[in-house]
């Protein structure tokens, strides 16, 4: 004992501590007893249960068994502007097996396959999806049945437990191949959108994947209903019990007229790569988005063959692409258009200045060419009308690139629109800061010379040659729009921050480039009565001239652009055609935009009432009576 | 004040020590649970990690890292903030009715939009450290006298109380399981207890009348489900029935028809161990109920190698709150008790109950690794 513990006097009253201790081990071991016990309490529930009452139970659970299965929504139709039907959900008979309610999933297929063909393969993947997931969910073994066979179907179905039959829908295009890239196609879901919204569980369920379908897919889709099922062991239905019925998805009208798209693609479709855009310079409306080569959406959205995709996705032209918002091109002389209005606007040239142009422009040590030789006496018309690049180089060279940019931007240029078309790439409209930023590198003065010929770093796509035409045809800020509201015209584009006369000067010179002696696209001019197309043409080089020798062939022809408004004195349309390596702007692509423009003006759809879709009457659809009732 | 943050004399333990000291086999339990429940929220959805088994997991490896903190944290630090602790437990749990958030005609949930808890929950924790405190300090000459059980009588009380006034009544039990317990194995004698029950059996038909409509609902078809089957005892039956119709062996993995079937309501919360018993039958019910007995038994076990009073009522405390949690919830599901809302720990889905436990098997830990440590008397401090 050591002399520490006397000290504490532990011995002269009861060892309390020891005691409450010994207290503790005792009432522990009695807690946990305790809890073993009232374990075992719950144990004998359960056998009383799961094991005595197990039977009683059983039969209770296969008595009343509900089932609730979602009824998947019909999706909008799509109209172009006059309600021509370009997407719609067509009638597909299918069958599917709940594996839960198969006394033996093979003998079911078995069963099945006396009526449809059951492949191997289709049988491997449901099998797959039985074991994979819990055996409620219904698996698809085929659709797209006959009526003969669905029939057939639904008078063996008390022979063939767990077997459902259903009418679901699947995607049909009209004009298919003229309006895949603006339309696009549905799809199977993703894993991430199955996550979001249960509905798409349902099997065959298929979202937008591009284009408007994809853009506007919340509107198409709808909402699902439900319809709650009592059923007997063996997934019979004893009775409904009730039922929300789906709401159809909203029809989309669309702004493209089908009939001036399919000429404008049967137009360009000789070509290898090309695409035109057409658009109401006052609503901003497309009317036509042709791009060439394109592809036929039904092989893809409803039981898509593997070989043919494959194909489409690696085709080395890529006629999944919209090139009218994807493709991105130096706008080469169009661009002239932005240059000139740049220059006025920055009082840096004025209507009386002529400059001379002897083929050649030297800054530093550089020299930039001129596609011609154009002598004296060039003012700003005629650097238009004849595309005078020495006038420009100088132009932009006073200016400095970013008053250039700004204008280009205020144009409309240099950025994707909100418009309801998915995929659209900015193009580029280069400043200083973007060089800075991007590339490390200080702004060389012989690149503003060259932006100011609409080559270099400058990019943009055929939809912003369009817009950006529009908006100097009107002097408003127009943007595009892909989609009929179904109310009355909005209130007008607001003004552009340039000076009205600087726009008039330019648009006189864009008359002349179609319509004076001498101008780059005279052989363009509509051969229609008292109505005049102006326009600006544009021949953007892919490589420099000292180098074409690297890319020869195709890969390294020059494309050919062509943006034009007509009518040239009351601007009503605006168009703008990108012909890929497609040689001379004047000779490829001006004659493109002239007949479509031509069949355009004499069908004037601007003019026309537009079609409204009746969105009010939705339906309650029967889309997918999920299941078929056997009584 | 001094007194309060002396510096002990026992040397503190390195964190290597402290890893050798931890019971990994009781880790591992609890892990399994947590699997086990991982992998009946994937059936429960139908076969898919979204939306709740993935989660369940992430937010299980979040509190194991919690769980890690608590086990090796300084035990003296525990035993100086207990009393802070709780009252500002206390504090929040007196703000929800003010602020809290309503959902389902109970207020229980403090915070905002996403960011919630139940200050209950943080008291289920927190009491069993505030009691543990108090009987730390409280010399053992005093534990008989009447006088040294007001204030763990209070401590108790008010939380109980407060919780009856959201009003939830399982955590309300729950405290006074807890409670209760733990007076017990401090070793307050057997008669208060006897004066208790006599007493609460008096004052039962008083209670009664206190109850809410919903709360008297409840017991009554408890006591007689058949009542009202396709009202109030609805939840009952349909979860007796998929229990029952489990059997042996059960319908097999995800193929339970009642749950699946959606007979079954809160069946990913509440009712998670009716899934489970549906589909892997009266075998794999009472593997995971085994699976409960095995980490209670090591709790006990770890409570009697203690040597300090703080951590064996701090171990045997936590230990009687998962014992509450199962036993409540399970006797629940199999028609022995009223439903009351209570969710099997580390099995069914929910943030704040999952955090609690784990914090309390955290406590166990610590407890377990702190075995050898005694305190001083002026390390306790006064009562305050």
């Amino acid at each position: 004992m050591s002399k520490k513990a006397l000290d504490y006097g532990a011995q002269k009253k009861p060892d309390y501590a020891r005691r409450l201790s010994h207290r503790f081990s005792r009432r522990a071991l009695l807690v946990g007893a305790g809890q073993a016990g009232l374990f075992g309490l719950l144990g004998w529930r359960l056998h009383q249960l799961q094991i005595l009452d197990s039977s009683d139970y059983r039969l209770l659970s296969d008595e009343n068994r509900m089932t609730m299965q979602l009824v998947a929504p019909s999706r909008g139709a799509i109209y172009d502007r006059f309600g021509t039907l370009i997407a719609e959900d067509k009638e597909n008979l299918r069958v599917l097996v709940l594996p839960a309610f198969c006394e033996s999933l093979p003998r079911t297929l078995d069963a099945l396959s006396t009526v449809v063909p059951v492949s191997e393969a289709t049988r491997d993947r449901v099998m797959r999806a039985a074991r994979r997931q819990s055996g409620y969910y219904p698996v698809l073994v085929a659709e797209a049945l006959t009526w003969r066979q669905f029939a057939l179907l639904n008078v063996l179905a008390p022979q063939i437990p767990g077997m459902r039959t259903d009418r679901s829908a699947y995607r049909h295009y009209n004009h298919a191949r003229a309006m895949a890239h603006v339309v696009g196609y549905v799809g199977m879901a993703g894993k991430a959108e199955v996550n979001e919204d249960p509905v798409m569980r349902l099997p065959g369920f298929r979202a937008g994947r591009t284009g408007v379908e994809k853009s506007f897919d919340q509107d198409l889709r709808g909402s699902p209903g439900s319809t709650k099922y009592e059923v007997d062991a063996r997934g019979r239905v004893v009775r409904e019990l009730g039922s929300r019925p789906s709401t159809k998805g909203r029809d989309v009208v669309l702004t493209i007229d089908h009939h001036l798209q399919t000429v404008a693609l049967d137009r360009i479709k000789d070509q290898r790569v090309a695409s035109i855009v057409v658009m109401d310079v006052v609503t901003g409306g497309i009317l036509v988005m042709a791009s060439t080569p394109t592809f036929n959406p039904n092989d893809i959205a409803f039981n898509p063959d593997l070989s043919q995709w494959k194909e489409l996705a690696k085709n080395r032209d890529h006629p999944l692409h919209n090139r009218a918002v994807r493709g991105q091109y130096p706008p080469g002389s169009t661009f002239k258009v932005v240059t000139a209005l740049a220059g006025l606007s920055a009082g840096v040239i004025d209507q009386e200045e002529q400059m001379r142009c002897p083929g050649i422009y030297a800054v530093g040590r550089a020299r930039f060419r001129c596609w011609r030789s154009h002598g004296g006496g060039i003012d700003v018309h005629r650097a238009l009308k004849e595309s005078c690049d020495v006038y420009f180089y100088e132009t932009a060279k006073r200016m400095g690139i970013d008053h250039l940019a700004k204008v280009a931007r205020e144009l409309g240029l240099g950025r994707t629109y909100d418009c309801g078309l998915a995929g659209q790439k900015p193009g580029l409209i280069p400043d200083k800061a973007w060089k800075r930023s991007s590339r490390f590198e200080a702004w060389y003065p012989g690149e503003t010379v060259i932006a100011g010929i609409g080559q270099g770093f400058v990019l943009s796509t055929p939809l912003q040659l369009a817009v950006m035409t529009a908006r100097v045809a009107t002097g408003r800020a127009v943007l595009p729009k892909m989609v009929l509201s179904g109310k009355d015209e909005a209130e007008p584009w607001p003004l552009l921050n340039l000076d009205p006369a600087h726009l008039e000067i330019v648009r006189n010179g864009m008359i002349a480039v179609v319509n004076e002696k001498g101008g780059t696209a005279g052989r363009s001019k509509l051969k229609l009565p008292d109505v005049q197309m102006a326009g600006k043409t544009g021949t953007s080089q892919v490589i420099s001239s000292s180098r074409r020798h690297l890319l020869p062939g195709w890969d390294g022809e020059t494309h050919a652009l062509f943006v034009a408004f007509a009518p040239a004195h009351a601007p009503r349309y605006a168009a703008a055609c990108v012909v890929e390596h497609g040689g001379g702007g004047s000779r490829a692509a001006a004659p493109v935009v002239r007949d479509v423009m031509t069949e355009l003006l004499q069908r004037d759809p601007a003019g026309r009432r537009p079609f409204v879709a009746n969105n009010a009457v939705a339906a309650a659809s029967s889309a997918l009576a999920a299941v078929e009732n056997t009584q | 004040m001094k007194t309060l943050f002396a510096v002990s004399t026992e040397p503190r333990l390195k964190l290597r020590q402290k890893l050798l000291l931890l019971n990994w086999p009781f880790l591992l339990l609890v892990v399994s649970i947590a699997l086990v429940g991982a992998a009946a929220l994937y059936s429960v959805a139908g076969g898919a990690l979204d939306p709740w088994a993935s989660r369940h997991v992430f937010r299980f490896c979040v509190g194991l890292a919690l769980l890690f903190a608590v086990a090796f944290s300084d035990i003296r630090w525990w035993l100086r903030s207990a009393y802070p602790l709780y009252i500002v437990a206390l504090l929040l749990m007196v703000l929800v009715p003010l602020i809290g958030i309503e959902s389902g005609g109970a207020r229980r949930w403090l915070g905002y939009g996403e960011f919630s808890f139940q200050p209950s929950e943080m008291m289920k924790v927190v009491l069993v450290l505030a009691l543990a405190r108090y009987y730390q300090w409280l010399p053992p000459e005093r534990v008989w006298r009447p006088d040294a059980l007001l204030p763990p009588l209070l401590m108790i009380g008010v939380p109980t109380l407060l919780a009856l006034a959201q009003p939830d009544l399982g955590t309300a039990a729950l405290f006074a399981v807890i409670g209760g317990g733990i007076l017990f194995l401090a070793g307050v004698s057997w008669v208060y207890f006897i004066a208790a029950i006599v007493g609460v059996v008096v004052a039962l038909p008083y209670a009664w009348e206190a109850l809410h409509d919903y709360q008297r609902e409840r017991v009554l078809t408890f006591i007689d489900p058949e009542r009202d089957p396709l009202g109030a005892g609805y939840h009952i039956l349909q979860s007796k029935i998929a229990i029952g119709s489990g059997g042996l062996s059960g319908k097999g993995y995800m193929q339970g028809t009642q749950a699946q079937l959606n007979f079954l309501p809160e069946k990913h919360t509440d009712f998670i161990f009716t899934m489970f018993a549906e589909e892997m039958g009266f075998v794999g019910a009472l593997g995971l109920l085994a699976l409960y007995l095995l980490v209670l038994m090591f709790i006990t076990y770890m409570a009697l190698l203690c040597r300090s009073v703080f951590a064996r009522l701090m171990a045997v405390g936590m230990g009687l709150c998962l014992f509450a949690y199962v036993f409540i919830n399970v006797a629940m599901v199999t028609g022995l008790v009223p439903v009351v809302g209570i969710p099997l720990p580390l099995v069914s889905y929910g943030g704040t109950s999952m955090l609690t436990m784990i914090v309390g098997l955290g406590f166990v830990l610590n407890a377990h690794v702190n075995r050898k440590v005694t305190f001083r008397p002026e390390e306790t401090g006064a009562l305050w």
